[in-house]
Formats: C-alpha cells, structure tokens, sequence
C-alpha cells in the first residue's frame, strides 16, 4: 500500500459515527437571517444590518431613514441629515415599496478597482446605533455605475465608544464564501483616525500595504483597503500597523 | 415545511457526517468541527433556493474548507479532553496511533496545504477542482500534493511508529 493510499485510509478510519445532534431549527433560522441581510445589503437599504467583522464581532447597525411607510412621517427634526430631504419621503404603493439608500456623506472614494464598468467606492454613511450616541457613521463598501448610482454592498461600524477616537476601528472582511453571486468580493477595508500615511497588513508573515484616502469631511480619518491582488478578500489579517509621514508607529 | 425546506433537512442529515469529520481533519477538535459544519450548512441554508438544484454538497463543502482556512491560525493539535471516538472495528491501539499518525502528519501542514490535503485525498477530488474550490493554482495543488507525501514519509506510518507515541 503506498504512502497516499495510507493517508486516504487512515482519513476514513478516523471516520466517528457522528450523532443525529444536528439543531436543524437553529441552522435554518440563522440561514434565514443570514439570506435576509444579503437580499437587504443587495438592495443597498436595511433597517437593521449585522454584519459580522474580525474576532467574530457581531456589529449592529440602523441606517437612519425616513419612517417605514406603514407608519405616520416622524418630525422633521430628528431626520439625520444624512438622510433623503424630508420633502420627498417615500411613497408607499400599493406595489414594491424600497427604502432609500443611506445617503454618502462626503465624497465618495473611488478605489480604482473595476467589476467591468462599475467602480468599487467607500463612502461614510450615516447609522444609529442605539444607546451609542458617538457612533454616528459606518464605512460603506459599494459600487459605482457609470451613471453615477451606487449600490451598497457591506458596511461597517464602531458598536460601542466614539466613531472618532484615534486609531483603528472596525475591519470589514467579506465573509461570503463562496462569493455571493450577486455581488463581487468586497476588499478588506476599515478606517484609521489619525495621522497615517502608510497602513501595512501581515497575513502569515507577509506584509501587504493597504491603498489609503483622507475622507473629505474629516481628513484624520483614513479611509484603507487591501486590493484583492494583495490580499484575498475575506483572507483574515494576523496584525495591521498604522505610521505616520517620518515611519513613526501610531 | 415547504418543499425546499424538506429537501434540505434531508441535504444537511445526509452531509453533516462528513462535513464534521473534513472540518476534524482540518482543526483536529471536535468542537470547532461542530461549528464550522455548522456554519457551512446555515451559509447552504442561505443560498438553497439557487443551489439546490446544483451541486449542493460542493457548495457546502467549500465553504467549510474555506471558513476553516480563513479562519484558523493556531497550528493543529489533539486536544486532550477530547473523547476517543467510538471504536466500531479493529484494535483499539491501533486506532488510536492512526488517528494521531494522521493528525501529526495534517499538523505539520499549513492551514491551506491541510485544505487541499483533505480535499483531494479525503473528499477524492481531482486537482482540478480543487484549485477551483480553494481558487488556487493547479500547480499550488499539485506541489502541495507531493509536499504532504514528503511529510508523510518522514513520519512513517502507524505500523513503524507503534503505539507507544
């Protein structure tokens, strides 16, 4: 018997008699949730987004927008301004209502990276996580069309602390594998607060340099990402360092 | 419960199996196998109205390897605490030292090598697809074939280490 078949045998040897324990019931609630943020990040509108990022993390995120249409406009006041103007709120028909897309504060990042003739951008968005008030934007992963219009795709946020405190925050990995057919692979991304001119990656001892962009509304938060040559989308870093102009550490 | 959803209680029954034990091989722990087939079955779940008309096992199948390579970073050890598996032939010893044989042998392989190891030589795959699967190279595949064949002739076999180990 040669070496592989040895190998092959011992693997089905190893074989347990694994017991019927299977939470079906779990499995498949889960699979809904799962199913159902997809379709939400998809259409580019959530009302309640998790999305799940390095650690294992569970980060929950309420875009803010205007009211569901089967409830009454809420005042004016408290409609972020990140949201559509509160003179053309949705109208809901007696067909498909969609709820707006969380608006892009500031300018829209174009990565460079290309799906044919869409563009992959970051862009901030405004969320509202509740009982965290400094938390009041996420980092969105979308394309761009060349029409102009964006379709959302993941975002990330802070779930506990100040959106602004310095250093890094949360990192966005795509976690669809295989890669969901509706969408391509988001790139590893997050955002630094801070004088970073370089960010650089490990991933099993090799050092891959994330391409950076100064958001335009608040130029110390560094807005990276890996592109996907470098680093497989969903491939999880073992370190990242952030230095600033003279190769200092932050 | 909607046909689809019967169609895949009885997808995830007959697959968990292996899946378990492809994600033993992997991790060499019980317990993150449980969650890691686990976790491929509810990402199966999410996507079964596309999938269940194709092939399902190899959806399910390549997300376990690839949340597992993804995901893992300490090297592969036999936890003690673990029970032995149910013994269902042969000599007890001898399944012991083939099981810790086999593990020593994954052990010494990187996450992805391990991946492509258990692939190809568990789940039968051809190198061709195993690329695919792990969206590697052939060449990866076929290097990473005859390194593990290197390792494993260094180790020996259950026979020429006894049980004593």
């Amino acid at each position: 018997m040669t070496e592989l078949e040895q190998l092959r045998r011992a693997m089905r040897a190893t074989e347990r008699p694994y017991p019927e324990d299977l939470d079906l019931t779990v499995i498949m609630r889960d699979g809904r949730r799962l199913r159902r943020r997809r379709r939400l990040a998809g259409a580019g509108a959530a009302a309640l987004v998790t999305v799940l990022v390095a650690g294992g993390v569970g980060l929950g995120v309420r875009w803010t927008r205007p009211p569901a249409p089967d409830r009454p406009p809420a005042r004016v006041a408290t409609v972020p301004d990140a949201t559509p103007p509160a003179t053309s709120p949705p109208t809901p028909g007696p067909t498909r209502w969609r709820p707006p897309s969380p608006q892009p504060i500031g300018e829209v990042v174009d990565t460079g990276i290309r799906y044919g003739v869409d563009q992959r951008v970051f862009y901030l968005v405004a969320v509202d996580v509740p009982e965290e008030p400094r938390v009041r934007v996420g980092l969105m992963a979308g394309r761009r069309s060349p029409a102009g219009g964006l379709t959302n795709d993941m975002v990330i946020n802070d779930v506990q602390g100040s959106d602004r405190r310095p250093g890094f925050h949360e990192i966005g990995y795509d976690e669809a594998t295989p890669p969901d057919d509706d969408r391509p692979p988001v790139p590893t991304f997050g955002y630094f607060v801070g004088p970073a001119t370089r960010i650089v990656g490990t991933v099993r001892g090799r050092q891959v340099d994330a391409r950076l962009a100064r958001w335009s509304t608040d130029p110390e938060l560094v807005i990276f990402w890996f592109d996907p040559v470098d680093l497989t989308p969903g491939v999880r870093l073992d370190g990242i360092v952030a230095r600033d102009a003279a190769g200092r550490r932050l | 419960m909607a046909r689809g959803d019967a169609e895949f209680v009885e997808f995830a029954r007959s697959a968990s199996g292996r899946l378990r034990h492809a994600a033993f091989l992997m991790t060499g722990n019980h317990h993150q196998a449980e969650d890691a087939a686990q976790t491929a079955l509810v990402r199966t779940y999410a996507s079964w109205s596309r999938i269940r008309e194709e092939d399902a096992y190899g959806y399910a199948r390549t997300v376990l390897v690839n949340h597992l390579v993804d995901g893992w970073r300490r090297p592969i050890r036999e936890y003690p605490t673990d029970n032995l598996p149910e013994q269902r032939r042969g000599d007890v010893a001898d399944d012991v030292a083939t099981r810790r044989w086999l593990l020593d042998i994954l052990g010494a392989l990187s996450p992805r090598e391990r991946a492509i190891v258990v692939l190809r030589y568990y789940f039968d795959l051809p190198e061709a697809q195993v690329a695919r699967e792990l969206g590697v190279s052939l060449g990866t595949v076929k290097s990473t074939g005859s390194r593990a064949l290197q390792k494993l002739r260094a180790t020996g076999t259950p026979a020429t280490q006894g049980t004593g180990r």
